[in-house]
């Protein structure tokens, strides 16, 4: 780094708002220290640091609390970590309009509990951590069981306020729930990975929080049974806000026991989910249907919690977790030969699913002999690709990511991607090399 | 661009003929009338081609001909867009979309369908129906629209409110990109690596390219549909209304807003049951479990009385159901009645400023010595305030223009758009910076180069420009569908 930059930094942030040397180490990525980290307290600061940075021709990686910072391809060089947490203001909640227009750096958990005293939410899951901030999460497309019924942050985004490479502040959508005036820039921006701008300011869609929401957790003997249920369920008139599978190491490595789980998400009022729990039992009565509980409150959150954190590095020997895409109706049988795959290669696959969207999470442990992790990767790959869908690597060692590619090999559209990323941010320095296709 | 040569004309009819066949290609001026507009008359503008290709290859080969030649192009659907988005602005080749209109695969399991983009939004719903299903977003013009100009208008209707609009439904689409590549985004699963191609593409008003086939979720029907009707003597009463009823945690599948001039032309024109003599109705559709639906009725019919409802009642069957529906859905013809023209205005504000803006409107309206009628999707905040004028008065046309901007203008001050779901096209090019900054508007002209480097693809909307190549040309006419109430424009 020119020796020249930290100074300039500090003159544009204030000194306490910049880290060098080894007070950087909390920010590593995939092993690799920045050299320097960065926090801009508004969004004209974001600007300042992006322009010099420029400059000195030092990529820069947006940072909110870090919780997604796995994700992504290694990269060649870390230079300056922009971190968001300053930016943690609520600029306006107007509870008639269902909107909320907040910073980036703004922790989701603090947003959601402040929304929650005027009786609303942000229809999104917080998945395992309490720390992700609303700009990473939507800079991540981070989703969760609800999106089974709620949709991800591409439907719950309306506008967004973006520091470009350049300096420049643009705004796309709007504050309006309804809006086709210019081009959907913020579809654009969500789960772009920090790679085409900063995140500063976000308008989210609210929705009003349900008078009652529970989940039931049904158990079955066999896998198979439990995805019956699961497409009897999307085949019925039933509404339920969540669908998740869960398989027998899933179970196990929640102190659940074996067999397998429908984690079936009601919300709405009263009347409404108590007609859907008797439906429930009701459907999946003949399709072999076990053990049923109703949780509420508190066993509600911790359930929804610790099917998120399944995956979690460090968790009980996981080595590696990867996301497949597939069709709603493949999954519990994908979800098998994944287990078999994993068990081929001396290792232990643990699987959850949203199956009403077809998105899979699947946990490789058991071991971390990077040979067989490799090979278990590459056949889960080959798997979900089979069937038309995709697998990305959320998390692996590095070794492993050196290996094995994180992100599917990118289609024709990667011309479309590289040509939208070269326009936008010119010089490359916007968390360069981490995502689809070398971006 | 420059005029194409009678000879070099003949020479590009035949190429065309070749690859669609004779009755694929229409070039003569006569014919070439009917596409000289959308459903904004307002504007129109002569194609030197229109061509109705019958496969994406077609298509795919008809637009490398146009980059070739270097003919700017446009696809067009039914042509119910309202903003001149379809229009040739530029001469060229007009791409027809309408005989590619086939359902290819329906996926009850997976609930998804694949169709063609020349499909009718409503023959979708008919193909799907039977099974149990339906494809939600619904245009009013869903009887005439196609699915293909939905996707380049993200198209809204009455039930988005709950719903969401087109851009919330489609999962993937094949298209041909304006250099003749044909490449799929998105697909029919989910969460596509990369950057939201899908996302960026619906809305994109055709400038992005042409969507050849389109994945979109279909949803199964609600067990049970509410409808309640409430009226209200004084319009700031229905706008609280709105509000409180959201506020009592309900999100209803939708809620329309009709005022009095409405209320009497539709009572005039097909005599639906509205009161006469309301300042304005409420029209607000549960849907979903038939479990709760009496008691999320009655929050409803207490937010309304709270507000000072004189009267407010549920449909007592799907008969009266559609009776109300078709009111709401005929304004546009009942207009048709009372004034030889007007025109639709599609701004967006925060739902908490419908007091102030449709007051504003309607002495905006008021100082230009015109009358205004307001029929619109309340609940999101979308407004359609229609104006009634004469276009046979000399200078009328220009005041309604003036007028439509200044309450453009009024809905960007507020926090609103310019657009809810007709788009901007070229009609309100001009009045981006209402609501855009040039920063932003560089920022969306640089993804358009990345789609649309040569520019050929549907030139001349979106971005301010000048409208020299546009004949503004007098008076709207109706759409024979709209003219019997069988369906309308917003």
């Amino acid at each position: 780094m020119p020796s020249a930059l930290p100074d300039k930094l500090r003159t544009l942030v204030g000194a306490s708002h910049v880290l060098t040397g080894v007070d950087c180490s909390p920010f590593v990525v995939e092993g690799r220290a920045p050299e320097a980290v960065v926090f801009p307290g508004t969004k004209e600061e974001i600007a300042a640091v992006l322009r010099a940075a420029g400059e000195a021709g030092l990529p820069v990686t947006p940072w909110g609390a870090g919780t997604k910072m796995a994700i992504g391809s290694p990269p060649n060089r870390l230079g300056l970590v922009l971190g968001l947490k300053r930016l943690d203001r609520i600029l306006e909640h107007e509870p008639g309009d269902l909107t909320v227009t907040v910073e980036a750096g703004l922790p989701f958990e603090t947003l959601q509990a402040e929304l929650g005293k005027r009786g609303q939410w942000l229809s999104l899951d917080a998945g395992a951590t309490e720390r992700a901030t609303v700009g990473g999460m939507l800079a991540s497309d981070a989703s969760g069981p609800r999106r089974h019924l709620y949709g991800t942050a591409r439907d719950l985004v309306i506008g967004l306020t973006v520091v470009m490479a350049d300096g420049s502040l643009v705004r796309g959508g709007g504050k309006v729930v309804k809006n086709v005036a210019g081009y959907d820039l913020p579809k654009l921006y969500v789960g772009s990975f920090g790679t085409l701008g900063v995140l500063a300011e976000a308008t989210l869609k609210l929705r009003p929080r349900a008078d009652v929401d529970r989940v039931v957790v049904a158990r079955f003997d066999r896998l198979k049974a439990a995805g019956a249920a699961a497409r009897a369920v999307l085949g019925s008139d039933l509404l339920p806000s969540a669908l998740e599978l869960a398989d027998a190491e899933a179970l196990r490595r929640l102190g659940l026991g074996g067999g397998a789980a429908l984690l079936v998400g009601l919300d709405g009022i009263a009347p409404q989910v108590d007609w859907q729990v008797a439906e429930l039992q009701r459907l999946l009565g003949p399709l072999g249907l076990g053990e049923t509980s109703v949780l509420d409150g508190g066993a509600r959150d911790d359930a929804w919690r610790a099917l998120a954190g399944l995956g979690r590095p460090g968790h009980d020997r996981v080595a590696a977790v990867m996301k497949w895409a597939v069709l709603p109706a493949q999954i519990a049988e994908l979800m098998e030969a994944g287990a078999a795959a994993a068990r081929r290669n001396g290792l232990v696959g643990a699987f959850t699913a949203h199956a009403g969207v077809g998105i899979v999470t699947a946990v490789l442990a058991g071991g971390t002999n990077p040979n067989a992790v490799v090979s278990a990767l590459t056949e889960w790959r080959a798997l979900a690709n089979r069937v038309g869908g995709h697998a990305m690597i959320e998390s692996a060692p590095l070794a492993v990511k050196e290996r094995v590619a994180v992100w599917d090999t990118a289609g024709p559209t990667l011309r479309l991607m590289k040509g939208i990323k070269e326009r936008l941010d010119p010089h490359g320095i916007l968390n360069p090399g981490r995502f689809v296709g070398g971006i | 661009m420059t005029p194409l040569s009678p000879a070099r004309k003949t020479l590009l009819r035949r190429e065309m003929e070749a690859l669609l066949g004779p009755d694929g290609v229409l070039s003569d001026p006569e014919e070439l009338l009917v596409y000289e507009s959308d459903g904004l008359t307002l504007f129109r503008a002569l194609a030197d081609f229109v061509v109705f290709p019958r496969s994406a290859e077609q298509v795919a080969a008809l637009v490398k001909l146009a980059g070739r030649e270097g003919i700017p192009f446009v696809a067009r659907g039914a042509g119910t867009g309202l903003s001149g988005g379809c229009l040739p602005s530029e001469g060229g080749l007009v791409i027809s979309l309408m005989r590619m209109n086939r359902v290819l695969e329906v996926d009850y399991d997976n609930q998804f369908a694949v169709v063609e983009p020349g499909l009718v939004n409503l023959h979708l719903t008919w193909a799907v129906g039977p099974r149990g299903f339906y494809y939600a977003p619904d245009p009013s013009s869903q009887q005439a629209c196609t699915i293909g100009g939905n996707i380049a208008n993200n198209s809204g209707g009455p039930h988005t409110l709950k719903y969401g609009v087109t851009t919330n439904h489609v999962l993937g689409l094949e298209v041909v990109l304006p250099d003749g590549e044909l490449m799929w985004l998105g697909g029919k699963t989910r969460d596509t690596q990369g950057y939201d191609l899908v996302g960026l593409f619906v809305g994109s008003e055709g400038t992005f390219g042409i969507a050849t086939k389109i994945v979109v979720r279909i949803l199964r029907k609600p067990q049970a549909v509410k409808t309640v009707l409430a009226v209200f003597d004084q319009v700031d009463q229905a706008s609280a209304a709105v509000s409180a009823i959201i506020a009592r945690g309900l999100v209803p599948a939708a809620m329309e807003m009709i005022d009095q001039l409405t209320i009497e032309a539709v009572e005039d024109a097909f005599g639906c049951g509205y009161p006469r003599d309301a300042a304005a109705a409420l029209l607000i559709e549960l849907d979903g479990l038939a479990a709760g639906m009496e008691a999320q009725a009655e929050r409803v019919v207490a937010a309304c009385r709270d507000c000072g409802a004189r009267d407010v009642r549920a449909a007592r069957d799907e008969a009266e159901r559609q009776l109300l529906w078709k009111g709401r859905k005929s304004a546009f013809g009942a207009y048709g009645r009372i004034s030889p023209a007007y025109m639709v205005m599609d701004g967006v504000i925060p739902r908490t400023k419908l007091p102030y803006v449709l007051g504003r409107v309607n002495a905006i309206v008021a100082a230009h010595g015109l009358r205004v009628g307001n029929v619109f999707h309340a609940g999101d905040g979308n407004l359609h305030p229609n104006i009634l004028y004469d276009p046979r008065r000399p200078g009328e046309e220009a005041r309604v223009v003036a007028a439509g901007a200044e309450i453009l203008k009024v809905c960007a001050e507020v926090g609103g758009s310019i657009s809810g779901e007709h788009g901007i096209g070229l009609e309100k090019a001009d009045y981006m910076p209402f609501i855009f900054s040039e920063a932003d508007l560089a920022c969306m002209r640089r993804v358009k180069e990345a789609f649309n480097p040569t520019g050929l693809c549907n030139p001349g909307k979106i971005f301010p420009s000048n409208k020299a190549c546009v004949e503004v040309g007098p008076a709207y006419r109706p759409h024979p569908i709209e003219e019997k109430g069988l369906a309308q424009r917003f």
